[in-house]
Parts: structure tokens; sequence; C-alpha cells
């Protein structure tokens, strides 16, 4: 069967300025205007919002699945693991890391 | 940032007082009307986006509804549901525009035995999107022009509502200029259908701008320009943008008249038995 749908653009999210902006999902849009005013509705009326990206999904280029093993740490490397620095820890202790 | 007055009385002399009740009556039935209508699409419109878009900018206007309840509650008018609940039709204000069913004319009446949600099931069967969406522009422009020309009002209660609600306004037109450009560049059975809509619709949005008896003393009043000079704001506004879509004007447009002084197309009265459908179950009672 042929798609009959819309492209499909992933939205980001932007609480406040200097945020980072978050993926929160997509919407079907004839372009990306209207995926804005879409987006708009489905992910900014129920939180703060000051900005909105969307992007064609087509755009992205991703990592197959397959090859996740590639993350994955062939030999012991938890000398360069960010656990052991005083920001991350004062980070985590307020709290910053549990809303990402 | 517009420093805050509090919603409270404002001196208004015996002459702008009534005119500004009226004022306020014509907006809030807008804004209740045009959001029922649009309401009775969510769950069933075309595409889950803008089913979700098309709902929330109604429920907008139910909001912008009861700020100017609100406020003439505060002016000694009955609460907000007695007004919406407990008025007839002739005491409404609104303009044609926003009663108009979101039917064609020759869509079938409702059938005897949809007794559960009848007027969805007919919506599903013959509503027309066209319809609505056309309304929804029309109606967004002018709300723009009015509440630009109200955030410099005199009578700071309405600037303030006026204020805070363009933002949601300004997303309104954004919508309704977005959807009316790519209709025009859509299918020739999309720009048949939309123009249509703009040719049966346009005297009625030229309505939403009837002049009362009321316009020469809002207007000397500084409370808000008379209606003739929104509408040819709003003409300015609407007119490049539906040609710049491809769309024609009408020309020689009659407007349709009436609703600022309670006449209403007949439809008025069968929308209301449904918005009060509950109320006039058991009037008076609190849940």
């Amino acid at each position: 069967m042929t798609d009959t749908q819309w492209p499909i653009y992933e939205v980001f999210h932007q609480s406040a300025r200097g945020e980072p902006h978050v993926h929160v999902g997509s919407v079907h849009a004839p372009d990306g205007d209207m995926a804005v005013l879409m987006a708009k509705e489905q992910f900014a009326r129920r939180q703060a919002c000051v900005n909105l990206w969307v992007v064609p999904m087509e755009a992205i280029v991703s990592t197959p699945y397959e090859d996740a093993d590639m993350f994955e740490h062939g030999t012991d490397k938890s000398y360069r693991e960010a656990f052991g620095y005083e920001t991350t820890k004062r980070a985590k202790a307020v709290g910053d890391t549990a809303d990402i | 940032m517009p420093t805050e007055t509090p919603l409270v009385e404002m001196k208004l002399d015996s002459e702008t007082r009534p005119a500004v009740i009226d004022l306020l009556y014509r907006m809030a039935d807008d804004g209740l009307i045009i959001g029922h209508r649009n309401s009775e699409w969510t769950g069933i419109g075309p595409i889950m986006e803008e089913d979700i878009a098309f709902s929330s900018v109604a429920q907008d206007k139910m909001g912008h509804a009861l700020a100017f309840y609100n406020l003439l509650h505060e002016m000694g008018e009955p609460d907000p549901d007695q007004i919406v609940f407990c008025r007839s039709a002739a005491q409404y204000r609104c303009c044609s525009l926003v009663v108009l069913e979101n039917f064609t004319p020759d869509a079938p009446a409702l059938g005897p035995d949809l007794s559960n949600n009848p007027t969805r099931d007919r919506l599903v069967a013959h509503g027309d999107w066209a319809l609505s969406l056309v309304r929804q522009f029309f109606f967004s422009e002018a709300d723009a022009v009015r509440m630009a020309a109200l955030a410099e009002s005199s009578y700071a209660p309405i600037a303030n509502i006026a204020r805070k609600i363009r933002g949601e306004i300004k997303y309104h037109t954004m919508h309704g200029r977005g959807m009316m450009k790519h209709m025009g560049a859509a299918s020739d059975d999309t720009r048949g259908r939309i123009q249509m809509e703009i040719d049966r619709l346009w005297p009625h949005a030229l309505g939403i701008f009837e002049p009362t008896k009321y316009d020469k003393v809002l207007a000397a009043a500084a409370v808000t320009p008379v209606e003739e000079e929104l509408c040819r704001r709003w003409r300015g506004d609407v007119e490049p943008l539906l040609e710049s879509a491809g769309f024609s004007i009408p020309l020689n447009a009659k407007p349709c008249h009436g609703g600022r002084s309670g006449k209403h197309p007949p439809e008025m009265v069968s929308l209301l038995a449904d918005l009060q459908k509950v109320a006039r179950l058991d009037p008076g009672a609190k849940w």
C-alpha cells in the first residue's frame, strides 16, 4: 500500500533560552512551516516552551542498531568515564540529571 | 512588560457603560459560539495533528470568552454559567458567521435514530471541513485586528485581556494563513471547495463588523474604533492574503447583519439546545 501520509518531521522542544532542544516526538505535515504549527499544539501546550525545531525525518542520518556493538568497550576504560568529576557529583546532587 | 491593572471596575459614565457591556457580550458570545462549533470536530477532524490543533484553538476561544464573561460579571452582570446556560437565542449577541453549522446547506438533516451524539454522527457523515477552516481563518483575522485595537483601549480591563490573549490569536492567524496558503496550492477540487466557502461565508464575515448604536460612543471614549474602521483593516489584511493564495474576493457582497441585535440564523436554536442540554435538565444544579 502506498503511504498517503504527509512526511514526518521530528520535533525538538526548548523549555527556556539557553537550554538544549530536546527531542519530544514527531508530527506529520505537508512542509516545515506547517510542521511547526502542528508541533506547537502537540508538544508545547502542556509545558513551558520558548522555541521549537522541526527537522524532516529523512534528513537525519543514524547509526544502524546492528552496529550498536561499536559503542561497547572491548576493554576496561572506566578510567575515562566521567563519574569521578566533582561537577558531575554536584549536578547529580541538585537533581540536574534527573530531568534529562 | 505592560503594567498589570487589576480587573476592578473603572469609572464609566452612564452613556459609555452600557456600550462597553454590549461590546463585551458581542466578543464573549462570538468566542463561545465559534469555540463550540469548532469543538464539534474534536476527535473526528481530518489528520490527527490538525484535529488537535483545531480543538486547541477552540479551547483558546472558550478561554477568551470566559475572560470577557468574568469581566461582565465584575461589572454586575450574571455569572458566566448563568449567562451561557440561561439565555435564549435572542439574548445572544454573536455574529452569524460563528453560528453557521459545519455543514454545506444541502447536507441531510439529522436522522431520527441518532440518539447518542447526533451532531457528531451527522458531522462524520456530512461535515464540511472547508467551511470550518475558512470560517476560522476569517474569524482569526478579525480577532487579530480587534485585539490589536483593544490593546490600546482606554478601558484598562479590556486592554489587559486583549494584551494577554494576543499571543494565542497570533497562533490562530498563523494556522489559518498556513492552511489557506496550502489549500491555494492544492488540487482543483480543494481550491474549488475553499473558493466556494469563501464566496458563501464572505457576507457573514463582513457581518462580524455589524455596526451597533454604541459605535460612536465607544469610539468617542477611545474604548474601540468603530466597526466600519475595523472592517476596513480586516479587508486590508484578508484580501491580499486570499489573492496571494490564488483565491478571488467576492464582489458586491451584502453584509449579513442581525446577530448583534439578537437576530440569528435558525441553527442558533439547535446550537443552544446542544450547549444548554444538561443545564436545562436540571436548572440550578451544582456539579
